[in-house]
């Protein structure tokens, strides 16, 4: 039992102090949920990646390309259902600081093979059926201000048009993903276009296939079947690996380094210089107080309670400022997911993230607290009260 | 004479400094009376705030015992001591020792958050402490909006508001000018003679020792015989 008036009016001694003390705690602990929402997002591909896709790629590398002829030969394999091939093309819209992706595809396979992606504007037939059309994700379409209909040029880089100009799509449909596996921001078009466009000599780049995506069969031993896909190629032209969607996504947020590694270090350097400066406050606010402990304690007040004032004193004070920083994590998380649309898409704040950071704020109280409060509750009264104020 | 309510026997209180021990109250006895005033008096270094923190229970000594009202204080462990000076002892400081961000009612009503009272309960206890104290129109006011007799005052307010039966005042005028000091003092009179408190007081002044019904000497660690005081007028 501490006299619990002590706790806040102690706190509000030194407005100014204890006000940079709150903040600092409050800004640390929402970069340290924005950081680790950022996480989040890289992962959610590797989460929500579909259980009945296989991708074959290059064992090489992502941009070493495999022959147009696998596609025929893996459609006779047993087990595999459809193929869809993803061609990177690494265009830009106007100016190279407008990223988004943009990929050759198979567009009817493509929508067969991804029902998460939902066409909900323009046609899909119209789409299937016109080679010089394109799909683009609502959130790209909306941040171009792209429509149905619009034509969208995109400056190639890796396959320059012979003529100089630009590639132009025609916008037949926007499309949403119901799951993060697909980001809203990328353009689809068609492969036979990029393809046709080479063969006719009116562009130019490398001729082959970047990755295959298979859908298996319900029931397919995935296991055993991508061994037999390996051992396809094994002697070449192009050697293959064969991954579920999951371990590909899993490498291509491997390929930005170690990601998860580099924010959890931010995050632990960052939250070791806030217990730095909580310890600090504490520590001078506990100095100041060693003459009311003197006091406390000739009144009658135990020793463990004046470790509890302390204690108190030093969790309300990162309470409150890890509690401003979780609000402002969750309220301000549309706007961040928003602000790292194309980069970071799938960014959430989930309750995994909150309680970390709500763990994090109560052990930075803690450790900012128990030296202070140990130092008070072994100090003996007379000491303590010969302290000058 | 009936038995004291405060003894001590063989009372003896060493400091090491630097290796080398200084025995500031050696072997001390001494009776203390019932309903007594009592004014400790000596020359600085004597021992006087040593013995009167042995006897409030503050600290504690090598050896000899303490007893108060039949228990050996002495003996008591750190927790047993802090309960036994919340129920017996209220404490007056030279430098008042108020906690500076209370204001003087929350001040007062400090130590009864120690006892079973309610919230209400506690705050009417405080107020008939501060109204007995003469400062019932400043209890809102914080100690550094008090002046320093105001904040002795409210100093003795708390140390009587959970009704102990002692009170240890280490020159508790020390600090303050002539007027405030009478007034501190006429307080400790009527709480001794009104209340029936037993005061035992450390004082340099011989003024304010002449408030009190007995006077003890100290000197270098040692206690002179308990002599009444004769009061003023008759002297
Ligand atoms: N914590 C300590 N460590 C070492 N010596 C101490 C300690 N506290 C007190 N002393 C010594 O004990 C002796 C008695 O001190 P005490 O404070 O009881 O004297 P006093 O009679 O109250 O003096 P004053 O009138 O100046 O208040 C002094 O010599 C002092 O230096
Ligand atoms: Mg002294």
């Amino acid at each position: 039992m501490f006299p619990t008036r002590l706790v806040f009016k102690n706190l509000l001694k030194h407005k100014l102090r204890v006000l940079l003390t709150v903040a600092s705690i409050a800004i640390a602990v929402f970069l340290l949920c924005a950081l680790q929402s950022l996480v989040v997002a890289l992962d959610a591909g590797v989460r929500e990646a579909a259980s009945n896709r296989l991708i074959v790629q290059s064992k090489v590398s992502l941009f070493v390309y495999m022959p147009e002829s696998y596609k025929a030969q893996l459609e006779r394999v047993s087990g595999v259902e459809r193929i869809v091939r993803w061609n990177w093309f690494g265009g830009y819209y106007q100016d190279p600081s407008n990223f988004f992706a943009q990929f050759a595809t198979d567009a009817d396979a493509l929508l067969d093979v991804y029902p998460e992606i939902q066409i909900v504007e323009g046609s899909a037939k119209d789409f299937i059926d016109d080679q010089r059309s394109c799909i683009i994700g609502a959130v790209t379409a909306e941040k171009y201000g792209f429509k149905v209909g619009d034509t969208v040029p995109i400056i190639a880089t890796l396959f320059p048009r012979t003529d100089g100009a630009a590639w132009d799509f025609r916008v037949a449909a926007l499309y949403r993903s119901l799951k993060k596996n697909v980001d809203e921001n990328t353009l689809f078009f068609h492969s036979q276009y990029l393809d046709k466009s080479i063969e006719l000599g009116e562009a130019s780049g490398p001729s082959g296939v970047g990755v295959f995506v298979l859908r298996t069969a319900p029931g397919v031993d995935q296991t055993a079947l991508m061994s037999e896909i390996d051992a396809m190629y094994e002697n070449g032209p192009q050697v293959v690996q064969t991954t579920t969607e999951a371990e590909f996504q899993a490498q291509f947020v491997s390929m930005i380094g170690n990601v998860p590694f580099f924010v959890n270090s931010i995050g632990t350097g960052v939250m070791i210089a806030i217990l730095l400066a909580a310890l600090n406050t504490m520590l001078m606010s506990a100095r100041e107080q060693t003459r009311d402990v003197g006091v406390l304690k000739a009144l009658g007040f135990q020793d463990g309670s004046i470790f509890g004032l302390l204690m108190a004193q030093s969790l309300v004070m990162c309470g409150i400022g890890g509690g401003i920083g979780i609000a402002m994590a969750k309220m301000l998380e549309p706007g961040m997911a928003k602000f790292l649309g194309t980069m970071f898409p799938g960014y959430e704040v989930t309750s995994t993230t909150l309680m970390m950071a709500a763990g994090l704020t109560v052990g930075i109280g803690v450790l900012a607290g128990i030296a202070p409060a140990l130092r008070a509750r072994s100090m003996h009264v007379i000491e303590a009260l010969r302290a000058t104020a | 004479m009936s038995t004291p309510l405060i003894r001590l026997r063989g009372v003896t209180k060493t400091y090491e400094r630097g290796g080398e021990v200084l025995t500031v109250l050696n072997k001390l006895d001494l009776d203390i009376e019932k309903n007594g005033f009592y004014a400790l008096m000596g020359p600085s270094g004597s021992g006087k705030t040593t013995l009167l923190n042995l006897i409030g229970g503050l600290d504690q000594g090598e050896s000899g015992e303490i007893v108060v009202n039949g228990e050996d204080i002495a003996r008591m462990d750190g927790a047993d001591l802090a309960t036994w000076r919340a129920s017996h002892v209220g404490f007056v400081f030279q430098g008042f020792n108020l906690i500076p961000v209370l204001t003087a009612q929350e001040n007062v009503e400090l130590p009864l958050l120690l006892t079973n009272l309610s919230r209400s309960e506690r705050r009417k206890h405080a107020e008939v402490a501060l109204a007995l104290v003469g400062l019932s129109d400043r209890r809102s006011h914080r100690p550094s909006q008090l002046s320093g007799g105001q904040e002795q005052r409210v100093a003795i307010a708390r140390a009587i508001v959970t009704d102990p039966m002692l009170i240890m005042a280490d020159e508790p005028t020390g600090d303050l000018d002539r007027k405030s000091a009478g007034e501190v003092l006429d307080l400790l009179t009527k709480l001794n003679e009104a209340h029936g408190k037993t005061i035992l007081m450390v004082t340099h002044d011989p003024a304010a020792a002449s408030r009190a019904k007995k006077i003890v000497n100290m000197d270098k660690g040692r206690l002179g015989d308990v002599v009444d005081n004769q009061p003023v007028a008759q002297r």
